[in-house]
């Protein structure tokens, strides 16, 4: 009954309640798959469903992220690559000579909240640094925000690097002034013009 | 004549500029630019890495050398448009990389359109100068872009322009290509933008360009603003506080740089949109924003900037009308000077329309005559008149209505006015469609100006030249 509980506490947004009943459950004995997956895990899906729909907002979400990621904090110590099956690693940032960051922002903390590891490299990323991030940690996705058009050519530069690097991480893109077509033109292995379409693609590129 | 119709409490504006002291010296602004850093440190500026604080004095002192009004020339002199006072200058859309057709497709804009458009603004009865980048074209090499714009700006138009803010070099090429013109950049001869990024800072680009143009005295628009609930509090007041404190910032090293430097104060603000963390920005919060930086601009004694006609729409419907005509009517009444933006956006500013840009061009000359002042003349009295008529009154025969019938009220090129069975009849009755007649015609009656064939082909040169370094 207590995992429906931590489920609850998520779609409060208590972060308090999640983190102490998702401490009663690891000292109990419960399995640490059950607690993450159903408990926490689950709870951030029915929450990108109730945003999807527009039932809810974004602010909202976000806390619901927070909650979730305190439960998740507890788990942490506890998880090892054998135990739990990682859903995989994604590598986001801001291209380089762009400092815009709000869009980018709300895709990493869905992507946590869908059970990714996501490491944000921030703004203003040269490929390279993208590159060494995403060989470092093993990435399955490196994820490319623009918001400038000036700045869309190192989206481009940022793509190539990755391809040419020989690792196996697919690369997608967003931001304002990109297309599908743009995300074509350079070879890009996927975009989204939002976050919720973010997620679900980074499910797809994953399980490929 | 005052058009306010914000009018806040002195002792609010006086906390929104307590506030903003407050944030300056104990938070700072971020300026990530060695020279300017420099020149903050030069004038006894306390830094922390990137970081700039102000004291009172700095503010007071900057705000002290700007002047509250100015002249812009313009290639044809005629065209000069001054900025201060009552006058209130619009210009197009300014930034979008995509145009949207009347199909409601989406492309990408190219230097064509860079070029059409600058033909609706010379052929403009309504605009009163260039906003240059009226698309950013994505077919030519996005490092000289800037190059082809202005080229493209100052051989089709001959009124005035905005330079280009986006880099050091761009804004170097900008006076570069007006000292061919002008013979010198003594005097303002363009305007450019530079916007800061909320919160409390700069991005590097925009320092640098800011100093480029406040070094030759060139006016420039200092420019902020919030996402309400993103980049700055939910609540307006705080993100009037980030904005004007980040805008003032900037204002005070253009007149470390250079006091006298013209300025244009810019604030705005919009919502998030919540479902989605989007941008948004034709909302009645925005509307709001623009009446809100008139208070600011009067309390600075500074000529201000607003959002011209925007909508979230992406065609010619009731929504495009409805928040355009909101967003432009605050400006017109509440005494922006400058309203960028004034014809031809959807979608937040991520788009522009040929026909959408018609149809704002009729707003702003509605515009312009909601803020005609009334006359009070003998003429305008009329008494004589109105007693030799008394009750007998027929005044559609008189002579003094026929000698005004066709400048005393504004007459619609877009809107109709007729009767039900005739609108029943018309073609093509859509608006988007009557529009494109309007366009078809406009574009094929423009002439290019005159210039001087050696100051055209120097041109011509000079962004051959630099395209081809």
């Amino acid at each position: 009954m207590s995992i429906k509980e931590i489920t609850q506490g998520v779609l409060t947004f208590d972060a308090a309640k999640v983190k102490e009943l998702t401490q009663t459950e690891l000292d109990a004995g419960t399995e640490i798959n059950s607690i993450l997956n159903d408990g926490l895990i689950g709870a951030m899906d029915i929450v990108g469903k109730k945003f999807s729909d527009g039932e809810l907002f974004v602010p909202e979400m976000l806390q619901a992220a927070k909650a979730m990621k305190a439960g998740l904090e507890v788990l942490k110590p506890h998880l090892s690559s054998e135990a739990v099956a990682s859903k995989g690693t994604i590598i986001i940032g801001t291209v380089k000579g762009d400092l815009h960051d709000i869009g980018k922002n709300l895709v990493a903390m869905m992507m946590e909240g869908a059970g990714f590891d996501v490491v944000d490299l921030g703004v203003d990323i040269d490929s390279d640094k993208f590159v060494k991030a995403a060989v470092e940690h093993n990435a399955g996705v490196v994820a490319i925000s623009a918001l400038l058009t000036t700045t869309m050519p190192a989206m481009k530069a940022t793509v190539i690097a990755v391809k040419e690097a020989g690792i196996a991480a697919k690369t997608i893109i967003g931001g304002a002034p990109v297309t599908e077509a743009y995300a074509d033109q350079i070879g890009a292995d996927g975009y989204s013009d939002d976050a919720p379409g973010a997620v679900e693609l980074v499910r797809k590129l994953m399980a490929t | 004549m005052n058009r306010a119709i914000i009018n806040f409490e002195q002792k609010s504006l006086d906390t929104i500029h307590k506030y903003s002291l407050e944030l300056l010296h104990d938070t700072g602004i971020k300026f990530p630019s060695e020279k300017a850093l420099g020149i903050f440190k030069k004038h006894g500026f306390r830094t922390d890495g990137e970081m700039v604080f102000f004291e009172e004095k700095d503010i007071q002192k900057a705000l002290e050398t700007i002047p509250s009004v100015f002249t812009i020339k313009a290639r044809n002199p005629e065209k000069d448009i001054r900025i201060g006072d009552d006058s209130y200058m619009m210009a197009p859309g300014y930034g979008p990389p995509f145009i949207i057709e009347p199909s409601g497709e989406k492309r990408n804009a190219v230097l064509d359109d860079v070029q059409k458009f600058c033909k609706l603004v010379q052929t403009s009865k309504y605009l009163d100068f260039n906003s240059s980048i009226v698309v950013q074209p994505t077919d030519v090499p996005q490092e000289t872009a800037h190059l082809d714009i202005l080229l493209a700006t100052l051989l089709l138009t001959d009124k005035p322009i905005m330079g280009s803010s986006v880099s050091e070099t761009a804004a170097r090429d900008s006076l570069k290509l007006a000292e061919m013109i002008w013979g010198n950049t003594d005097e303002p001869v363009m305007i450019s933008l530079v916007d800061s990024l909320s919160p409390l800072q700069y991005a590097g680009e925009m320092v640098d360009s800011l100093m480029v143009f406040a070094e030759s005295g060139q006016p420039l628009i200092v420019h902020s603003s919030c996402s309400l609930g993103s980049t700055g509090p939910i609540t307006i007041a705080g993100s009037l506080v980030i904005s004007n404190a980040t805008t003032i910032a900037g204002i005070c090293l253009t007149q470390l740089i250079n006091p006298g430097t013209p300025i244009v104060y810019g604030l705005g603000g919009s919502p998030t949109e919540m479902k989605t963390g989007g941008y948004i920005n034709a909302s009645p919060e925005d509307a709001k924003h623009v009446a809100i930086v008139t208070a600011m601009g009067r309390y600075y004694n500074i000529p201000c900037r607003s959002q011209g006609a925007l909508t979230e729409s992406f065609c010619l419907d009731y929504q495009a009308g409805m928040e355009s005509a909101m967003m432009l009517t605050v400006a017109a009444l509440s005494g922006v000077h400058v309203s960028l933006h004034a014809c031809g956006t959807y979608g937040s500013m991520l788009a522009m329309s040929y026909e959408k840009f018609i149809a704002d061009e009729a707003l702003c000359g509605a515009m312009k005559k909601l803020i005609k002042p009334v006359e009070f003349t003998d003429d305008a009295f009329t008494m004589d008149l109105i007693k030799e008529l008394s009750t007998s009154g027929n005044y559609l025969m008189e002579m003094h209505t026929m000698k005004r019938c066709r400048n005393e009220f504004f007459i619609p090129d877009l809107s109709i006015r007729t009767m039900h069975n005739k609108w029943v009849d018309m073609e093509p009755r859509d608006i988007t469609l009557r529009a494109a007649e309007i366009l078809e015609k406009r574009l094929a009656e423009y002439e290019k100006p005159e210039i001087d064939q050696d100051v055209e082909k120097r041109l011509v040169q000079y962004v051959k030249e630099r395209k081809g370094a």
